[in-house]
């Protein structure tokens, strides 16, 4: 079973490699969001340094949003899923594999670009960490949930606006406490709550969410 | 224990538009069903149905008298399934994709993959991507399953589509190599097919 899981993850991890636009799009993207931000409000320092934690987590959801919605498509499209369902391997085995490969793929290059991103704004080296440490805690999930929402409208033409209607709000807590984190370092407090908060949404949506998002593609393939 | 499949009055509607029902039938071990009819008479959506992939409007369809709904697992354990889609990752080479359906078997009793790609003649397109191979080769590659490991039950929604004919032949071989070790097969194809020694049944949808 390990070794199933093994190269499910390996495989899709190449097939996004192949797929050079699944993973350049979206840092591409974040790139430039987050450089239209001083453009667009001021290019003051201080204000920036206050503001830029937030932006980037903004950005940063915009792009997972991006990658998350043609996620299945393909695995419709080739009939690989219907060999899934009938295979022995848990269909949420194979949810959890190509999930830790999106995010491989489409969360962490956007969490490496970061440092490179707060040094050109100034930030201090220990909001980047702390900033990159919330944005490792924090994508995970917004691949998680983005997923469950790419699941269950899979099928349905034009669904870009929809995903962002469904799931922009479910992403509110993480939003919150990401940004909370790194404005409560940036203020001398504490940011154990934080941390201890996105940890357990992260754990919690990693060990529930494969069997949900597993059904709904089982129901949507369901004619 | 007998292997066999039941299928007890299926029906099957789209959209409140009834496509085929009172469709009952029982395949023994080295039974084959030919699925038979137009196009568009429910060909497609009866081997899904038959394969546990889909949920038939009414009726039942037991595995060893137990329903295929309840023991989906136990189900799957013995079935190949291979709809028009090949269900071949096309961004993978012809070795990955085969390593892929090894792995998600947890099957032990799996054939080497040079084996299987000399069966297949498809040795030197070992590398190249599915997605660079002809029709008939992708439709090879999907067939590699059958091959790799057995398993009793076949549901092959028209298997012979785009093959040449040498590998018409092979295939047809190992589908009657199949019944005689007493396994049992579905199939729909528009191609006439005769066995020399396995008992073929014949079902017939009606146009709609």
């Amino acid at each position: 079973m390990l070794n199933a899981f093994r190269f499910m993850l390996y495989s899709e991890l190449l097939l996004l490699w192949r797929r050079s636009q699944e993973w350049l799009y979206p840092v591409a993207f974040f790139v430039i969001i987050v450089s239209l931000f001083p453009l667009a409000l001021s290019v003051d320092p201080t204000f920036l340094k206050k503001m830029l934690p937030g932006y980037l987590w903004i950005a940063a959801l915009l792009a997972s949003l991006l990658s998350i919605e043609n996620s299945y498509a393909t695995d419709v499209e080739d009939g690989n899923i219907e060999q899934l369902l009938l295979s022995q391997v848990p269909l949420s085995l194979f949810v959890l594999a190509k999930l830790c490969a999106q995010w491989i793929a489409t969360e962490l290059p956007l969490i490496i670009l970061t440092p490179l991103l707060g040094l050109l704004f100034h930030l201090p080296a220990n909001t980047i960490l702390i900033l990159c440490l919330s944005l490792l805690l924090g994508t995970p999930i917004l691949t998680m949930v983005g997923s469950l929402g790419a699941a269950l409208t899979l099928g349905l033409r034009q669904r870009g606006v929809l995903l962002g209607l469904l799931l922009l709000p479910l992403t509110i807590p993480v939003l919150i406490f990401g940004v909370s984190m790194v404005q409560q370092s940036q203020a001398g407090l504490s940011i154990v709550g934080p941390i201890v908060f996105l940890t357990g949404l992260l754990v919690l949506t990693l060990t529930v969410l494969p069997y949900p998002i597993a059904a709904a593609l089982r129901v949507s393939l369901d004619e | 224990m007998i292997k066999n499949l039941t299928a007890t009055r299926l029906a099957c509607s789209y959209f409140g538009k009834i496509i085929f029902e009172h469709i009952s039938f029982e395949l023994m071990k080295g039974e084959i069903l030919l699925v038979q009819g137009d196009n568009g008479s429910g060909k497609s959506s009866l081997l899904r149905i038959l394969a546990g992939l889909s949920t038939p409007a009414f009726g039942n369809i037991f595995w060893q008298a137990e329903s295929i709904h309840m023991h989906s697992w136990k189900y799957h354990e013995h079935l190949h399934y291979m709809s028009h889609q090949n269900g071949i990752k096309l961004g993978l080479s012809v070795v990955e994709n085969i390593q892929l359906s090894k792995h998600l078997s947890l099957s032990p009793y799996a054939l080497a993959v040079d084996e299987v790609l000399q069966i297949l003649q498809l040795s030197i397109q070992r590398h190249t991507l599915a997605a660079y191979l002809s029709a008939g080769q992708k439709r090879r590659l999907a067939l590699s399953k059958l091959f790799l490991f057995p398993k009793t039950l076949w549901i092959l929604d028209e298997p012979l589509t785009a093959l040449d004919m040498d590998f018409q032949a092979i295939f047809l071989d190992a589908l009657e190599t199949h019944l005689q070790h007493g396994g049992m097969a579905i199939l729909s194809s528009h191609h006439l097919l005769h066995f020399k020694k396995a008992k073929a049944k014949i079902l017939r949808l009606a146009s709609c």
